[in-house]
């Protein structure tokens, strides 16, 4: 349910660029998901198309993409893509890494006309 | 026409916690976001350190709930000022809403400030609020299975509390397993067992917390 809160910002963000830029419709929105952030798709998607009606935004095709994850181990410093909160580091096993990337959540750019 | 945006779409609520951090910081106050599933003894907890701890750091407390004032209530009743935050749906507090609490608050006076979050195990954690510590709880009752289904909040938080451990002969709860799980994801986490009812274990939760508040004093001072 925190997804409400993100499409909130989204929409936000993507009615002041369009206003700036003058647009009358945004066509498409980029949005860049790390792989381990736990935000569902599905429900930005839903609460959009609820929230963009009468806006610049109405009608707007939400557009995903994901980053894979990236993570330096903290014991032997080897970079890996860890795949979930549970992962070790494949070559020393430790579990003690810094997440390089993957929980990443922005607006890339948006398509206006 | 294509707008290059790159804009962090948790930008405002990270900004506003930043800003939240930095005013605690400044004035040398704890701030304790604890966050758990609704029932697994959060307002309790609470009460514990209050019992325990009020007598030498002055406390207040922000409490966030869907709805009603019971755990303001509560807290007040204990002679600690206690502000109630009602997000009306929300499943979480942002940083914001944070913000405006402590502008409520004579932050100048204040060693300890505890923050009940909304009772969820999943979008509190996605929050910053701008706390200086961050704690969960898992009550017996639970299961031990939650690590594996939640594993963010288990993964991000400096303690974890494991409450309601006197129902532990009553309930299928595997001590062992919980801990070699929630100890693969977060290695640095305290683990604290501890009763709210009879009291065990609150001793070292009251010495983790007078631990977080001397922290915050000595990076102060120095």
């Amino acid at each position: 349910m925190h997804e409400y809160a993100i499409t909130e910002s989204i929409l936000e963000i993507v009615q002041t660029e369009a206003v700036e830029a003058g647009a009358r419709r945004v066509d498409e929105v980029k949005v860049v998901i790390g792989e381990l952030s736990s935000f569902a798709e599905s429900s930005i998607e839903f609460y959009f198309e609820e929230l963009s009606r009468g806006t610049v935004a109405e009608g707007a095709c939400l557009v995903f993409e994901k980053l894979e994850a990236n993570a330096e181990c903290c014991a032997c410093g080897s970079g890996f893509r860890p795949r979930n909160a549970f992962y070790s580091c494949p070559a020393c096993g430790s579990r003690l890494f810094e997440l390089k990337r993957g929980k990443e959540l922005y607006i890339d750019s948006i398509e206006v006309e | 026409m294509k707008i290059e945006v790159k804009k962090n779409i948790l930008a405002r609520n990270d900004t506003a916690a930043a800003e939240n951090r930095e005013r605690l910081s400044h004035q040398g106050v704890c701030m304790i976001n604890l966050m758990a599933s609704p029932g697994a003894g959060k307002t309790s907890v609470i009460m514990k350190a209050i019992e325990s701890l009020s007598d030498r750091y002055a406390m207040a407390v922000i409490e966030g709930d869907i709805a009603s004032e019971i755990d303001s209530l509560a807290i007040e009743a204990m002679n600690i000022p206690a502000l109630q935050i009602n997000t009306g749906g929300s499943c979480h507090l942002t940083a914001s809403m944070i913000s405006s609490a402590l502008d409520h608050l004579d932050l100048d006076s204040l060693d300890l400030v505890i923050v009940e979050n909304v009772g969820n195990l999943v979008c509190p954690a996605e929050f910053d609020l701008g706390e200086t510590g961050r704690v969960m709880i898992a009550s017996i009752t639970e299961g031990h299975d939650k690590p594996h289904k939640y594993p963010t909040i288990f993964k991000e938080v400096d303690a974890i509390l494991v409450n309601k451990i006197d129902l532990l002969p009553y309930c299928d709860f595997d001590m062992a397993s919980f801990h070699q799980v929630v100890e693969g994801l977060n290695p640095d986490g305290a683990v604290i067992e501890l009763s709210c009812k009879d009291g065990y274990g609150t001793d070292d939760w009251c010495g983790w917390i007078e631990t977080a508040i001397t922290e915050i004093k000595t990076r102060l001072s120095s």
